[in-house]
């Protein structure tokens, strides 16, 4: 990595960069990293902006501050230290920014202090953003950038404000202005006329919208459609859309595709000069849709004072104020004067989430200048965070700078404020993507940086270089240590007030981790912050947090896309009151039998993977290894006999001895997948098969396969041969190959059986006879036959296979290779476009796209939630819920939503509510007081995945568990003991009125 | 796994309907230490092949449900085109066409009904759709002797002491969550008769197995439903329950073989024959 300075635009590193080519793809990559950044400013969101474009991978960042740093700066700025003091800010940043990626040179512009940028010095950058310049040096700058194809952004963060302005040229092209797949699907009809009508297979919704382009492919009849120019559609219905005239082509017959066409944007750019007149406002938060025209004055007339006094206003001076506000309204007589008051009075304040919100914001747009993916934000964007103040405000005396490292969070918040940050004591589940820019933000605020404070942070992973991408804590020497600890010590290092304020661990959240997270351990915290990559976990926090009535953060990114939500006991809903829809998964018989699709075949060679390399190592050890293992799974039945066949296969008949074997194990495996199964299909159901109905069986969204005869010469035939082979040896141990001409020269000397079909259909010969006994007898006659053959595991002790463990991000290892092979070859015998390496690796192995920006913003969105949670705000229109969506770009807010109330009598109840009962009661105790209290009849008792009680289960039963302690009762069915460490046990019930209608009624908890 | 209080209420309670009000020919086992642990039984229909068998099926809940559908996997072996041999039932209910408003009941309906409905057209046994569609009597031969082998028990399971809901009048009324209520009396039966409307007055017995009005996989297309019933599949045998012996003609003989077994205990010459084979 260290000598690759000079970026050969081919190579990119998909180590390093995996999720992030997943978000921006090769093109935009290729493109970036032709593109020169020259950021202007770098205080604490220069530096967002800057680290933000050097994970992501440009071909140089320049930096220009040569401003010598003061203490405040360390408010916001993450890469400067106490020690820097004094020395310009771009010289003393410039190192730490160049650690973060060897590809990408960062470079110190130098400078003079007191010298503000000039035209010259920005000569030979494709993009140039300014951070905190004055209003005229904005304005001198873009004048020329404007003229002379120079894309060009300002931004700027005053306390709890924000404000972006973009200028990419009178003339932008955007290539891709969503960054969603192409959508595509299968057609029944083309009409044949001047509207031509399109209609989809059964109901598949087209997802298309006015103006879209398509073209075909695989159109039976009305062929001069297939591979047509692009053609603009209008929307007819979810399932129909018009193409426009087809009336002179043929007539429509069966079949077809259609594929979205994604066509370029061009994008208008005004000049700053004329913008400021005439502004275009990107909407941040349609709640405060008035805002932006206030702002857009009042940032102007901010950058006016400076220039009249030489200085910002004076933190919640109303005389500074007055003078801000008069200036605004030379601009604009009706603002808002609440909001203008507030701006200035917030003006030195410098508060790293808005850093990261506007940072990671800017960050994207200057990927997208360079990249021409995605749509550009037009043009002012204005945002602010007011709601984030405390409920009462602080006083002009104490938001006096001190002379701390706090003083920009101070000049917001107060030093009142500021103690109880410090003394905040919160609990981070998770120290990857969104954990690593969590713990910048938290140390920057100083959070848990006083006596009382402390911040826990667990994560079980350990390091990979697919991480160093965007989780920027880690270095390349930090490779295969602990997340937790790394990402600790690093912001520890950053301020060092936080050093022995952070205890890191690497114990998985879940219920085996219950005697360290446990009672006291929430006793001991204010607060929750998920930083997780999965739903179960997120549930899991979600229902620890509701049981200790814990505030919890909740944050999430896919790609550009990300959201948060905050949930705050008793006020609002949690985190599983709602759910995503999850992927719909496609049915068997398509997978199996019908595929028409990429991702099909995808996830049949996915499963084909596991059904050759992982399952019957690990069976076969599980044979040798378990007592009784024939036995105890015959039990199951239906499989026995499949599952001694695997074992004698793999033990007996089928185990190599040498790699040789090996490839000639894989060029069989080839026969038998992509040869004899498809033949045996066709033998089946024949080409001209038809339906009951007479239609052809082989038609619609069911591809009719061809045979594969196996080539050599053909790369994906060989490549398959390769993976597969290496892989069976892995299971055996025994040293793989590479080198292609063995392969070839093995695989084409192998005598392969010719095919015969297998039939059922001799079976049945006369009526009154019973179904002859060779068909049923296959099924499980001679599988005592079959056993004779496997040797006994006392014959084998110690003997073991190596099942694979599939992992995806080893280039070196076969796996990924092997699944986009057996894909491939697979739809090649359904005549289905294949798919390279890449997109198969990012559908096989479900990997989520990512990228370091949206990561920025989303946490920084979750850090002004929690300046409102260290508040203990108690209304829910108090706190936001954010989803963002970076490509289109889109910023959405809402008001969490209430919880659910639910009635029992006159009694209405929420999630957060439950019945408490102490001294370990009996279940007797519980039913009786749930009759005397409430009148109300218990039907049903569990506790966890045990049903501990319920009205049928008869007499003796009853009798039994109803004077039981509850703990005893628990023990008896869980057939588990309860651990020394559990204080209380959460019970659900069933109960019933008087009625006998079924009511809901909370939880129980029942204290030991 | 963990999963939500949320959802084990939920299962909770539809566990408790299913067990004191099931589906007609449908039960439910579940195991005291983990209601997680769910194993539906369905009822071969009478008038299928499948008639005299029990077919188990095993549910599999991930932190998605209910969400996402469960995970499940037919465990008795059955000659069916739509169950492979590994035992994946490919119905759209458990796929793309899941709702989180459905349930066990739901998918065990499902279940079912695909007994009643083999669907050749989303084969996962390609050699058991080929057969459906070109020699229905070879078809049901296969798969009667695959059910008298492997799903046809000497004794009746236990869970079958218990009444089913539809012996009780308005058997879902009071169930309006279940989502099996919703779809079940959606449309009309294929046999032209659906359960509501078949009271007491006809001939063979009180209730009629073998209505089913959910669509099994991949045929939300078109309407196989209707299409099926003219063939001479089994769906006939819903009109025979009514109308006594006068169904279609091709499937009379094999549908009167399948009841006459079914309900002469149907298990005497299945054990002999699986002696024979050595079963394991």
């Amino acid at each position: 990595m260290s000598s690759a300075m000079d970026v050969d635009e081919q190579a990119i590193d998909e180590g390093l960069y995996s999720r992030q080519l997943y978000v921006l793809g090769h093109e935009a990559m290729k493109r970036m990293a032709a593109s020169n950044v020259l950021i202007v400013g770098v205080k604490g969101l220069g530096v967002e902006i800057a680290k933000n474009i050097v994970l992501a991978g440009v071909k140089s960042v320049t930096i220009y501050d040569p401003e010598p740093m003061e203490v405040q700066d360390l408010s916001s700025q993450f890469f400067l230290r106490h020690e820097d003091i004094g020395k310009p800010r771009a010289e003393a940043a410039v190192v730490r920014l160049s650690e973060l990626n060897a590809y990408v040179p960062v470079r110190n512009l130098g400078g003079q202090p007191g010298m503000e940028i000039t035209v010259d010095s920005i000569k030979g950058f494709q993009v140039v953003v300014l951070c905190g310049a004055s209003l005229q040096k904005q304005l001198e700058i873009n004048d020329w950038t404007h003229e002379n194809g120079v894309h060009f952004i300002a931004a700027e963060t005053r306390g709890l404000f924000g404000s972006v302005f973009n200028d990419f040229g009178p003339k932008f092209t955007c290539v891709d202005p969503t960054g969603e797949q192409p959508l595509t699907g299968m057609i029944v009809s083309v009409d044949r006329d001047k509207e031509g009508l399109v209609t989809c297979l059964d109901e598949t919704r087209h997802g298309l919208e006015d103006g879209d382009f398509v073209t075909f492919s695989e159109v039976q009849g009305m062929a001069q459609l297939n591979g047509c120019e692009p053609r603009k559609i209008t929307v007819k219905g979810p399932y129909t859309f018009a193409i426009g005239d087809t009336s002179n082509l043929g007539e429509y017959k069966s079949g077809g595709i259609f594929t979205q066409v994604k066509m370029p944007k061009i994008v208008q750019f005004k000049s700053l000069r004329a913008s400021l007149k005439e502004p275009e406002f990107f909407i941040t938060d349609y709640a405060k849709f008035d805002r932006p025209a206030a702002l857009h004055a009042g940032f102007q007339a901010l950058s006016e004072f400076k220039a009249q006094e030489q200085r910002l206003p004076r933190p919640r001076n109303a005389e500074d104020a007055a003078k801000v506000l008069a200036l605004a309204k030379t601009l604009d007589a009706d603002i808002d004067e609440k909001v203008v008051t507030e701006l200035a009075y917030q003006a030195t304040g410098d508060l790293t989430p808005l850093a990261a919100v506007i940072g990671g914001f800017v960050a994207q747009e200057v990927l997208k200048a360079c990249s021409a993916k995605f749509s550009p934000m037009v043009q002012h964007l204005y945002f602010d965070s007011l709601e984030s103040l405390p409920s009462t405000l602080p006083t002009e005396a104490d938001c006096q700078p001190v002379g701390s490292r706090y003083d920009g969070q101070i000049a917001v918040f107060g030093r009142q404020f500021q103690d109880k940050i410090a003394n905040f004591r919160e609990f981070l589940v998770g120290s990857g993507a969104i954990g690593c820019e969590m713990l910048k933000n938290w140390s920057m605020m100083g959070l848990a940086s006083g006596p009382q404070g402390i911040i826990h942070v667990t994560d079980l992973d350990t390091i990979e270089k697919s991480n160093l991408n965007r989780q920027f804590l880690f270095r390349a020497k930090d490779l295969g240590k602990f997340k937790a600890e790394v990402a600790a010590a690093a912001v520890a290092e950053m301020n060092p007030d936080l050093k022995g304020k952070i205890s890191s661990k690497q114990e998985p959240v879940g219920p085996d981790t219950e005697n360290v997270y446990d009672s006291d351990f929430f006793a001991s915290i204010d607060g929750v912050t998920n930083a997780l990559d999965n739903v179960k976990a997120r549930q899991y926090m979600d229902q620890r947090c509701v049981f200790f009535l814990k505030p919890l953060l909740e944050s999430g990114t896919l790609g550009t896309k990300g959201n948060t939500q905050v949930v705050v006991p008793h006020l609002t809903e949690s985190y599983s009151s709602s759910q995503d829809p999850p992927e719909k998964e496609t049915p068997s018989c398509t997978v199996k039998n019908f595929p028409n699709a990429i991702n099909h075949t995808i996830e049949w060679s996915r499963t084909e993977f596991d059904n050759l390399f992982v399952k019957p190592a690990q069976a076969v050890n599980a044979y040798l290894s378990e007592p009784n293992y024939l036995e105890n799974n015959l039990k199951y039945s239906g499989q026995q006999r499949e599952q001694i066949e695997q074992l004698v296969s793999y033990l007996v008949t089928n185990k190599p001895l040498t790699f040789e074997e090996c490839i000639i194990w894989a060029r069989l495996q080839f026969e038998e997948r992509y040869n004899n199964a498809i033949r045996q299909l066709l033998f089946s159901l024949p080409k001209d098969a038809v339906t009951s109905t007479g239609q052809p069986f082989w038609s619609g969204p069911k591809r009719a396969p061809d045979p594969l005869t196996f080539d050599s010469n053909d790369p994906t035939h060989l490549q398959f041969i390769i993976a597969a082979a290496n892989l069976h040896a892995y299971n055996y141990g025994l040293r793989g190959e590479t080198d292609p001409g063995v392969f070839k020269k093995i695989a084409d000397s192998v005598l392969v059986p010719e095919f015969q079909p297998r039939s059922g259909v001799k079976i049945q010969v006369n009526e009154n006879e019973p179904v002859g006994q060779g068909g049923g007898g296959a099924d499980g006659g001679d599988a005592n036959e079959l056993l004779k053959k496997l040797p006994s595991p006392s014959s084998l002790v110690g003997y073991r296979l190596n099942p694979v463990e599939f992992e995806k991000d080893d280039d070196t290892n076969h796996h990924i290779d092997f699944i986009t092979a057996a894909s491939n070859l697979r739809a090649m015998n359904y005549n289905i476009k294949p798919a390279d390496r890449h997109t198969t690796k990012q559908i096989a192995g479900k990997i989520i796209p990512a990228i370091a920006t949206t990561t920025s913003l989303i946490t920084g969105l979750v850090c002004l939630e929690l300046y409102k949670l260290i508040d203990h705000k108690s209304e829910r229109e108090d706190y936001k819920n954010g989803f963002v969506n970076l490509a289109l770009p889109f910023f959405g807010f809402s008001e969490p939503i209430a919880p659910a109330k639910q009635k029992y009598g006159n009694t209405e109840w929420t999630l957060w509510d439950r019945f408490t009962f102490n001294d370990d009661p009996t279940l007797q105790h519980i039913v009786g007081w749930f009759k005397k209290e409430h009148n109300l009849e218990i039907t049903m008792v569990s506790q966890g995945v045990s049903m501990l009680w319920s009205s049928f289960i008869g007499k003796k039963k009853s009798e039994e568990r109803l004077p039981m302690k509850f703990s005893k009762l628990v023990e008896l069915i869980s057939k588990k003991p309860i651990l020394p460490h559990t204080k209380h046990l959460i019970v659900e019930v069933m109960v019933c009125d008087e009625e006998g209608e079924d009511v809901e009624v909370p939880f129980l908890v029942v204290n030991l | 796994m963990s999963v939500s209080p949320a959802v084990l209420r939920r299962l909770m309670r539809e566990l408790n309907e299913l067990q004191t009000s099931p589906p007609e020919g449908i039960r439910v086992a579940t195991s005291e230490d983990n209601m997680l642990d769910v194993t539906g039984i369905v009822e071969g229909p009478e008038g299928t092949p499948y008639a005299g068998g029990y077919f188990r099926v095993k549910f599999m809940f991930t932190e998605e449900f209910p969400a996402a559908p469960p995970k499940c996997r037919m465990i008795t072996k059955i000659f069916h085109p739509n169950v492979s041999s590994a035992g994946e039932i490919c119905v759209n209910t458990l796929k793309k066409d899941w709702k989180s408003s459905y349930g066990i009941g739901h998918i065990l309906v499902t279940v079912k009904c695909l007994l009643i409905h083999p669907n050749p057209e989303s084969a996962l046994d390609e050699e058991a759709g080929m057969l459906l569609l070109e020699n229905y009597d070879s078809y049901c031969d296969r798969a009667r002797l695959i059910t008298s082998v492997h799903a046809t028990p000497r004794v009746r399971p236990a869970e079958f002491d218990k009444p089913a809901a539809s012996a009780s009048p308005a058997p879902t009324a009071s169930t309006s969550k279940s989502a099996s209520s919703k779809s079940l009396s959606a449309s009309a039966a294929p046999g032209g008769t659906t359960e509501n409307s078949a009271p007491a007055t006809y001939p063979l017995h009180a209730s009629t197995p073998n209505t089913c009005t959910l669509t099994p996989s991949n045929s939300s297309e078109k309407p196989i439903g209707k299409e099926r019933l003219t063939s001479p599949a089994p769906l006939g045998t819903a009109n025979s329950n009514v109308s006594g012996t006068t169904a279609a003609v091709p499937a009379a003989a094999t549908t009167t073989r399948a009841v006459k077994r079914a309900a002469t205990g149907g298990g005497a010459g299945a054990e002999k024959r699986k002696k024979a084979l050595k079963r394991l």
